[in-house]
C-alpha cells in the first residue's frame, strides 16, 4: 500500500497543546513520525536577562500552567546557588509540601487528560474535582489559583496560614482513598487495559540514552529519582520511598506501567506531605509573620561575573535544570544568561520515535501517557 | 524516613572521577576540578573545563569509560565583550545515572544510603570556551549520546553555535523561515525595554514605535 504523510495537530487533542506531529503511515501503520515543536515559544529565556533575579521567579510559574510551584521552585534553588543564599529549614518544609502538593494536582490534571484520550470520558470529571482540592490549598499559600510566584530567593513568601495543616490533613487522607477509587475504576476496566497494555515500550537504557527522565524512566524498573540522587530539600527527613514499576516486557515499559507508576507516585507524594507537616520546624499552626527568620532570610541580590548557579529538581515530569549566569545588566542584578532544561523538550521528540510500529489509533495513548505539556517544552 | 545520597558519598564520588579525568587528561588543557554548590545540600560535582579540539575524546571517554550515561543540558551563551580567546562558551552538563535494563517483572530498588563506587550518582559540567568570532564551532556530541541532540539543535537554533559533524539540524523553536543568521540569544539582539530605566520611564508603553517604522511606505 501506498505510504503517505498525516499531519496530527497543531489543533489535535492528542497534542495537549500546540505542537505537530507528523506521521508516516502504511494503512494503519505508523512507519516514521517527525515532531515539531515551537508554536508557543515565548523568549522567556530572553526576556529574562532583563529582568531581576527575583522578577524571574514569575515567568518561571509560567514555564509549565500546571505545575507552576515545582518550576518556580526549581528556578529559586539555581538563584540560590548563584547568590549563596541560606534558607531557613521551615522554609524547606513548606517548600516540599506546596511542590508535592503541586505533583499531586499535575499528576491528576494528567489522569484527567489521559482518561479521554484512552475514551474514558467520565476520568475528566473525577480528577477536576480532586484536583480542586489541592488547588485551593496551594491558593492559600500563593493567593491564586496557578501562578503562585511563592517561593523567593532565601525563603517563602508567607508562612502556612492558620489551620492550613488541619484542612491539608484532611484532604489527602480523602484523596488517598480516592486514589483507590481511581484504581477500582480503571485498573480491571477491559478498555483500559486493551489501550494501555502492550503498547508503547520503551526500555530504560534506551530512554536514558535519549535524555528521557523522572517518572517515565522509573516505569522502566529503577528507582532513580533526583530527590535521592541530588537531594535538595529536606527529602531525607520526611517519610517516603521513590515509586518504581515492574516492567512486563524485556521490550521496557508500557502505557499501562507508566499509568501506574504515576498513582503509586501520588500514594508517595500524599505520605510525604501528611508526614512534613507534622515534622515541620515551628509547629504546624504556627503562622509567622512574613518576613520572619523563619520562613525567610535575606539574600544578596547582585551576582559577580563569573558566577554560575545550577540546580537539578525532580519535577513533576522529569528532571528541571536551570543554569543560570551571573553578572547581568544592572551591575549584576540580572542574570547575564538563564538556561531552562525542560524535560519534555527532549522527550517529545523521543516519544514520536517510539511510535514507530504501532497503529495510529495507539497514537494518543503513548503520547498521553509520557505526560507532554506544551508550555514548557517550547518556553 | 527516605534515604538520599549522603555528603561523604557524594565527595568520595566526585573525588574519583576528579582522580580518573585527571590521571587521563592531565597536561592536555583539558582542567578538571571538583567544586560545591552553594544552594539546599552543598553537594559536589566535578567541572571540566576543555579546548573544543578535546572534546570529542573527552566525551567518547566520559561515555564510555566513566559511564557518563545522560546528557542533560547544554547552554552557550556570547561574551561579545569577552577576550579573545572566550568571546563564547558552550556549557555541557550530565548526570552519572545508575540505570540499566530489567527483566521482565523484576525491578532494581537502590538504596541511596548503600550505593558505593560507579552506582553513586554524579553531576557534571563540561565549560568549552570558543574563540571571539563570527562562527563559533564545537564539534558535536551527537552521536555519543542521543540527548545531546535536541539540545544541541536548540543551542545552535537560540545562541548560533555551530556543532560541526551535527546531522539534521534544524530550527526547533524558532519558525522555520527565520532568516539565516538571525539567533536571538546573541547579545546584538536587545529586547525592547532591555535597558532598566526605559522600563521604569515607559513602564506603559506609550513611547514604543513599531518595528518596521521607517520601512513602511
Amino acid at each position: 500500500m501506498a505510504q503517505m504523510w498525516i499531519t496530527m495537530g497543531p489543533q489535535h487533542p492528542m497534542t495537549h497543546g500546540l505542537w505537530t506531529l507528523r506521521v508516516k503511515v502504511d494503512g494503519e501503520t505508523v512507519v516514521d513520525t517527525e515532531a515539531e515543536l515551537g508554536y508557543i515559544h515565548r523568549g522567556v529565556e530572553k526576556i529574562c536577562e532583563s529582568r531581576d533575579f527575583t522578577q524571574v521567579t514569575p515567568y518561571c510559574d509560567r514555564l509549565c500552567y500546571v505545575s507552576a510551584m515545582t518550576w518556580a521552585n526549581s528556578y529559586i534553588y539555581a538563584a540560590e546557588d548563584l547568590l549563596e543564599a541560606d534558607v531557613p529549614e521551615r522554609a524547606e518544609y513548606i517548600r516540599l509540601i506546596s511542590a508535592e502538593l503541586q505533583r499531586l494536582a499535575s499528576h491528576l490534571m494528567w489522569l484527567g487528560a489521559f482518561g479521554p484520550d484512552i475514551g474514558n470520558l467520565t476520568l475528566m470529571t473525577w480528577c477536576m474535582r480532586d484536583r480542586e482540592m489541592f488547588l485551593d490549598l496551594l491558593q492559600e499559600l500563593g493567593g491564586s489559583r496557578m501562578h503562585y510566584n511563592y517561593p523567593r530567593i532565601g525563603g517563602v513568601k508567607r508562612d502556612i496560614p492558620v489551620g492550613f495543616a488541619d484542612r491539608m490533613i484532611a484532604k489527602v487522607k480523602l484523596f488517598e482513598r480516592r486514589i483507590e477509587e481511581y484504581e477500582m475504576m480503571l485498573d480491571e476496566s477491559t478498555i483500559w487495559l486493551v489501550r494501555l497494555q502492550g503498547v508503547g515500550y520503551a526500555n530504560a537504557e534506551e530512554m536514558v540514552e535519549a535524555g528521557v527522565s523522572g517518572p517515565n524512566v522509573r516505569a522502566a524498573g529503577v528507582n532513580y529519582d533526583v530527590r535521592w540522587a541530588h537531594p535538595y530539600s529536606v527529602y531525607d527527613e520526611v517519610d517516603w520511598e521513590p515509586a518504581v514499576e515492574k516492567p512486563t516486557s524485556v521490550k521496557g515499559a508500557d502505557c499501562y506501567d507508566r499509568y501506574r507508576v504515576r498513582m503509586e507516585e501520588m500514594r508517595q507524594s500524599c505520605r510525604m506531605v501528611l508526614d512534613a507537616i507534622e515534622k515541620i520546624p515551628g509547629g504546624k499552626n504556627t503562622n509567622y509573620a512574613n518576613g520572619d527568620e523563619m520562613i525567610y532570610q535575606k539574600a544578596p541580590t547582585r551576582a559577580p561575573e563569573g558566577a554560575t548557579g545550577f540546580s537539578n529538581y525532580e519535577c513533576t515530569r522529569g528532571a528541571s535544570q536551570f543554569y543560570v549566569k551571573g553578572g547581568g545588566d544592572g551591575r549584576g542584578k540580572n542574570p547575564y544568561r538563564l538556561s531552562i532544561r525542560s524535560p519534555m523538550f527532549i522527550t517529545i521528540p523521543f516519544v514520536a520515535k517510539t511510535m514507530i510500529g504501532y497503529k495510529v489509533a495507539d497514537i494518543p495513548a503513548i503520547m498521553g501517557s509520557f505526560d507532554p505539556c506544551i508550555g514548557e517544552t517550547d518556553r | 524516613m527516605g534515604t538520599t545520597v549522603t555528603l561523604p558519598q557524594n565527595e568520595a564520588a566526585a573525588n574519583d572521577c576528579l582522580a580518573a579525568i585527571n590521571s587521563r587528561f592531565s597536561g592536555s588543557g583539558v582542567v578538571a576540578s571538583v567544586e560545591r554548590h552553594s544552594n539546599a545540600k552543598k553537594y559536589a560535582f566535578v567541572r571540566i573545563t576543555t579546548p573544543p579540539q578535546h572534546w570529542q575524546a573527552l566525551a567518547k571517554w566520559l561515555r564510555f569509560d566513566l559511564g557518563v550515561n545522560y546528557c542533560s543540558m547544554v547552554t552557550g551563551t556570547h561574551f561579545p565583550e569577552g577576550p579573545q580567546e572566550r568571546g563564547w562558551e558552550v556549557a555541557y552538563h550530565f548526570l552519572r545515572q545508575p540505570i540499566t535494563d530489567q527483566l521482565p517483572n523484576t525491578h532494581t530498588v537502590y538504596v541511596a544510603e548503600k550505593l558505593d563506587g560507579r552506582l553513586i550518582p554524579m553531576e557534571f559540567e563540561v565549560l568549552i570556551p570558543l574563540e571571539n568570532n563570527d562562527t563559533p564551532t564545537v564539534p558535536t556530541v551527537q552521536h555519543i549520546w542521543g540527548g545531546a541532540d535536541w539540545n544541541e539543535k536548540e543551542t545552535w537554533d537560540l545562541v548560533g553555535i555551530k556543532f560541526e559533524g551535527h546531522k539534521n539540524m534544524f530550527r526547533v523553536l524558532n519558525p522555520h523561515d527565520s532568516p539565516e543568521g538571525f539567533h536571538p540569544l546573541q547579545k546584538q539582539h536587545k529586547i525592547r525595554y532591555h535597558d532598566h530605566n526605559e522600563m521604569y520611564d515607559d513602564a506603559q508603553g506609550f513611547g514604543r514605535k513599531p518595528a518596521d517604522e521607517g520601512r513602511i511606505k
